[in-house]
């Protein structure tokens, strides 16, 4: 099933549609991106009865980066871990309306959330690597899903760590454990794990909430790298790191996505009042 | 580059599986998580065998020799001919000998238990811990033979003196605290300050004198007694307190450090010193989980064997009188390891399931007891988070 | 009440749970140290050349040209005493009918106490028992039998008021005026010559079967059946608590089922241990009749079943300090459950699990109770790893209270009991300090 932006249906609630690729000069447009990859359909999430994210329209396209801003509760992180199924977690969490990956339905009744969370991989608040080696942690994934050989695995590891510009820090150490690198360096490890099982989408939860600014300088710098090769959805609380890493930028409040546009665009002119007051500083 | 060409087809549904097989997988799913259930099932299972095969050997005794005796009657001779089954001296025996240990233990183990909770810095803690819990990894078979090898001929030989020195450790510093305290007391109405520190030490020296007087006859009369035999109740208790202080004192440290700082900080604020926050605000708070740590150490006492085997003297009789701890007894739980050695000779005799009657008798105390503690806790944890 | 006095209080109150403290650090003290202490006399004494003599006979331990040498050495200093006596006896004959009589008791006395003290008096016939074909082998006992060779007890009962006092009488003196009269103090001056003491390290005491109901020997059978009978138990009891500690933690949800199995744990964690005796004989025995009668195997069930509730619960509590982000992070890479359990779960929580499995092994090597019915025997030797499904075994716990309470010469081989004490402590303890110390490194690895 083929869409692309045109054919799409105009969404109900016309602010949240992102209609042209705006982009700054100083970024480049993606040949071949701009595909809605996700598309929300009435999406909403619920807490048993709390309604945590409210029917939410909207397409996210391929290869670009899309940031989700917000004050803290208004459900992007619950917004981005329903994408790939992390929710299902907690038991009484559930959800409604349709979340279309690739046209098929992330919550529909023949889908494997396991084969999905391979497609559509994430990287947490707080590096979350595994107490084994470095080489491990990277070969878990591809272990996972049937890769035995040893040179393929090695080269997946170099491959993984060389996107995520892990791997001159780390190559001759690659058999210590990885809970002995420094916080950034971990961040970046979750990074190339992630990556080492080919997935389609990145999912970015306050990658650098953790960090310290080198550190995060260095997450972003990967994240400029990765753009065009992955679609990347990343969470964050820091404004001025949406505005500095991504083309777009949905700004939740209170589980409502009140808008949804070029960040360019909606860092200098917000259709929103409430968009304004949140970027001006007027309340967080 | 793999934009939006043909293969994005084959990969859109890279994540959807047939009917199928998913179906295939929610069967393989339900057969894991059933056979995973069965396995943690095996724990009720095995409960409920231990309730029906002591059941199954306690009724046939109640059968042939009804209730009334096993209950009321205190003449255990169970190899007469005919025999009697008379085992109220010896529930008697099971109760006395935890209710000593009680005495002991549980004073020491809740007051230990705040220490650790709420006094000694956590640095030290470390170092506590371990203490205790070495004492409840020693084998029961040990402590038993410390109570017969050492601590029997230790009471047997030297048990005025002992009883007369442990006296004297324990009473003469509760008695002086209680001395100062009630001379305060009776002199605040006293509203001159140099009358009343006057009045005061004439109190605090009439209350000494009068104490020290008591102390010292009590001590005297102590020294008196003598312990006809080392292996009797009090030794005993002494030994089952110990094995049951560990117990107490963890359960009721977890109950302690349930109750949130907020609680103590609150005391602090309005100028309580430590002790009066920790028996005003933190003792009642954790009052029910300290109630459960008890039930549960008195339970270790009641189902404890080889040292009252080996140390009770098992001499199945009411002591005379009822309260005197320096006199052998005979405990349930003694009772059904010593006889069963003659007893399985001659399976389905009244003898052999007598004593599954009494192993009936401690399972339905113990499951009780277990049942009160659990719900005890669970109600103060509800509590504790304000539902 | 003035702040002096509410300051005094709270002190009491802190000394009250200090002391308390104390106490239980002392009450630890003061039974492992008598137990350590005299437990160390069972592989460290002074053994005499009765104790050579006996490893050379049953175990062929031993240079045999030196025993030899020794041997002839003790004799020469024996013969003496012996040949007084021998003097004394034909002395005897020649006396009159009641002074014969007299002297015949207590001379039986002295010949009785001789033969406890350096074994059977040459040329006669040797006896049955092992116990009485060796003098005392050990010279603190050697200096007992001594003393009770040198002087009679007698009972004061002069004072009816108090219990009645014994004290020494020579034997010398009720032998004056005949030629024995001798043989005590040269005994008495000649006894390291009789019997050599040297300090002798017995490790035999710990890889050694018994000799004649443990007053000889070793106690390895009983310390092979404490390994077998706890090591069958967790062989039991691990995995199946550790499945069920997976199932509670990762897939049982909130329930009245599941609210009845954790009831139902912690109801078998109450239950008494001689109840589960009683089980393990009513089921694993005569219904289940998993052997005949006795065995390892079902003491190792009973057992098994006495600690599942210990294993299940720690293996809850490690599971659950595994940090949620393992999870996540596994699942995120498109793991599925299971997978995640076995490949990140449990080894996270490994060292956790095997914490409380090493004081499960402690607890069911120390546990008398269950296996009094179910597999303890007072006597035997130690059985092959075949024997397990069918036949009995000596065991530590269960040997202890036996020696101690029911051995026929209990107080004579207090050492033998100090010393299984000593061996079964070492072993629970031991294990329990591993899992302190595993413990220990946990809470650092957490840390970072």
């Amino acid at each position: 099933m083929q869409l692309s932006a045109e054919a799409i249906e105009t969404p109900k609630t016309a602010q949240t549609a992102v209609r042209d690729i705006y982009l700054p000069p100083e970024r480049k447009k993606i040949s071949g991106g701009g595909v809605p990859h996700l598309s929300a359909k009435n999406f909403s999430i619920y807490y048993g009865e709390f309604e945590a994210v409210k029917k939410v329209n909207a397409d996210i396209l391929s290869k670009y980066v899309t940031a989700i801003i917000g004050p803290s509760g208004c459900g992007k992180s619950t917004f981005l871990r329903s994408i790939n199924r992390m929710n299902d977690l907690i038991t009484s969490c559930h959800t409604t309306g349709a979340l279309l990956f690739d046209g098929e339905d992330v919550y529909g009744k023949f889908t494997d959330e396991v084969l999905l969370r391979k497609k559509i991989g994430m990287v947490f608040q707080k590096p979350n690597p595994f107490p084994k080696s470095i080489f491990d942690n990277i070969a878990y994934g591809p272990r996972l899903h049937g890769v035995k050989d040893r040179k393929t695995l090695d080269g997946i590891v170099e491959t993984s760590l060389r996107k995520a510009a892990l791997w001159d820090e780390v190559c001759d150490r690659l058999d210590k454990n990885a809970l002995g690198l420094s916080g950034g360096q971990q961040q970046r490890l979750c990074v190339a794990r992630t990556l080492a099982v080919e997935p389609e989408i990145l999912l970015l939860d306050e990658p650098t909430s953790a960090l310290d600014p080198k550190a995060t300088a260095k997450i972003e710098d990967l994240i400029q790298e990765l753009r065009g090769s992955y679609t990347i959805m990343i969470v964050t609380h820091n404004m001025q790191q949406a505005s500095r890493v991504s083309d777009f930028t949905m700004f939740f409040y209170e589980g409502v996505l009140v808008e949804h546009a070029p960040t360019a665009q909606l860092f200098t002119k917000p259709k929103d009042r409430m968009t304004e007051d949140y970027i001006t500083g007027r309340f967080s | 580059m793999n934009g939006d060409s043909p293969a994005t087809a084959g990969r859109s549904s890279a994540f959807i599986v047939s009917a199928r097989k998913r179906k295939l997988q929610k069967i393989t799913r339900m057969a894991g998580e059933s056979t995973l259930f069965l396995i943690a099932a095996v724990v009720a299972i095995i409960v409920l065998f231990i309730f029906y095969f002591v059941a199954r050997d306690a009724v046939p005794f109640f059968q042939i020799r009804g209730f009334s005796e096993f209950f009321t009657k205190t003449d255990w001779y169970p190899a007469d001919d005919p025999p009697r089954f008379g085992a109220l001296a010896i529930i008697y025996g099971s109760l006395m000998v935890t209710a000593g240990s009680a005495l002991i233990a549980v004073p020491m183990g809740v007051s230990a238990a705040i220490c650790l909770s709420d006094v000694i810095p956590f640095s030290v803690r470390q170092y506590v811990k371990p203490i205790i819990e070495m004492l409840a990894a020693i084998p029961s078979v040990a402590f038993g033979f410390f109570a017969l090898v050492i601590l029997a001929p230790l009471l047997q030989n030297f048990g005025g003196p002992i009883l007369m020195w442990t006296w004297w450790l324990i009473a003469s510093p509760f008695l002086l605290l209680a001395v100062i305290v009630v001379s305060e007391l009776l002199s605040t109405s006293i509203q001159d300050d140099s009358r009343r520190r006057v009045v005061q030490r004439i109190l605090v020296a009439v209350f000494g004198l009068l104490s020290l007087l008591f102390l010292f006859f009590v001590g005297k009369h102590l020294q008196e007694i003598q312990i006809l035999t080392g292996t009797n109740a009090l030794n005993v208790s002494i030994i089952l307190s110990f094995m049951a202080l560990p117990t107490i004192v963890s359960v009721s440290e977890d109950a302690l450090q349930a109750v949130g700082r907020d609680l103590r900080e609150g005391s602090y604020a309005l100028g309580a010193t430590r002790a009066e926050t920790i028996v005003k605000i933190i003792l009642p708070a954790a009052s029910s989980g300290i109630l459960a740590a008890v039930i549960l150490g008195i339970m270790r006492s009641l189902g404890e064997t080889m040292v009252v085997w080996m140390a009770s003297g098992n001499s199945s009789h009411v002591p005379e009188p009822w309260y005197n701890y320096l006199e052998s007894v005979r405990t349930l739980t003694a009772t059904i390891a010593g006889d069963m050695g003659e007893a399985d000779q001659v399976t389905g005799s009244a003898r052999f399931h007598v004593l599954f009657a009494m192993g009936l008798l401690l399972l339905v105390i113990s499951f009780i007891s277990n049942f009160i503690s659990e719900r005890i806790v669970v109600r103060q944890r509800k509590v504790l988070s304000g539902q | 009440m003035n702040l002096g006095t509410r300051k005094l209080l709270d002190r009491s109150f802190t000394a009250l749970g200090v002391g308390s403290i104390v106490i239980m650090g002392m009450m630890l003290l003061v039974v492992l140290m008598p137990i350590l202490s005299n437990g160390i006399t069972a592989n460290v004494f002074r053994g005499t050349i009765e104790h050579r003599k006996l490893l050379y006979n049953e175990f062929r331990r031993g240079d045999h040209a030196e025993l030899q040498r020794q041997i002839a050495e003790s004799d020469a200093a024996r013969r003496k005493a012996y040949a007084m006596m021998a003097a004394f006896e034909a002395e005897m004959k020649l006396m009159s009918e009641e002074k014969h009589a007299g002297y015949q008791e207590k001379y039986d006395q002295v010949k009785s106490a001789m033969k406890a003290l350096l074994g059977p008096v040459p040329g006669e016939e040797l006896p049955e028992l092992t116990r009485f074909k060796y003098g005392q082998t050990r010279w603190s006992k050697a200096e007992e039998r001594l003393h009770e060779l040198l002087y009679e007890k007698q009972w004061d009962y002069s004072n009816p008021d108090v219990e009645a006092k014994e004290y020494d009488v020579s034997r010398a003196a009720s032998f004056q005026g005949t030629s024995l009269v001798k043989l005590f103090p040269y005994v008495e001056s000649n006894i390291d010559r009789m019997l050599l003491p040297e300090w002798t390290v017995y490790w035999g005491f710990i890889t050694d079967s018994s000799i004649d109901s443990h007053m000889f020997g070793g106690i390895w059978p009983e310390i092979q059946g404490t390994i077998f009978l706890a090591v069958g138990a967790m062989l039991f009891a691990f995995p199946l608590g550790v499945i069920a500690a997976v199932y509670f933690t990762e897939y049982a949800r909130e329930g009245f089922f599941n609210s009845l199995l954790r009831s139902a744990n912690s109801t078998l964690a109450g239950v008494p241990s001689i109840v589960f005796g009683l089980f393990g004989l009513a089921f694993f025995i005569n219904t289940l009749k998993v052997s005949e009668s006795k065995s390892v195997l079902a003491g190792s069930l009973t057992l098994a079943i006495m600690i599942l509730p210990t294993i299940i619960r720690s293996a809850e509590e490690a599971i659950l300090s595994v940090p949620k982000t393992y999870r996540e992070a596994s699942l995120s890479l498109g793991s599925s459950k299971w997978n995640t359990i076995v490949t990140v779960i449990l080894p996270a929580a490994l060292p956790g699990i095997l914490t409380g499995g090493v004081i499960s092994l402690g607890r069911a090597a120390g546990e008398t109770a269950p296996i009094i019915f179910t597999a303890a025997v007072s006597v035997g030797s130690a059985i092959g790893l075949a024997d397990v499904f069918s036949s009995p075994t000596p065991a530590l716990s269960w040997n202890i209270y036996n020696l101690a309470s029911e051995h026929e010469a209990a107080s004579e081989i207090r050492h033998v009991q100090y010393g299984m004490v000593l061996a079964l402590v070492t072993i629970v303890l031991m294990l329990n300090l591993s899992a302190i110390i595993l413990r220990a490194r946990i809470s650092k690895k957490l840390k970072g």
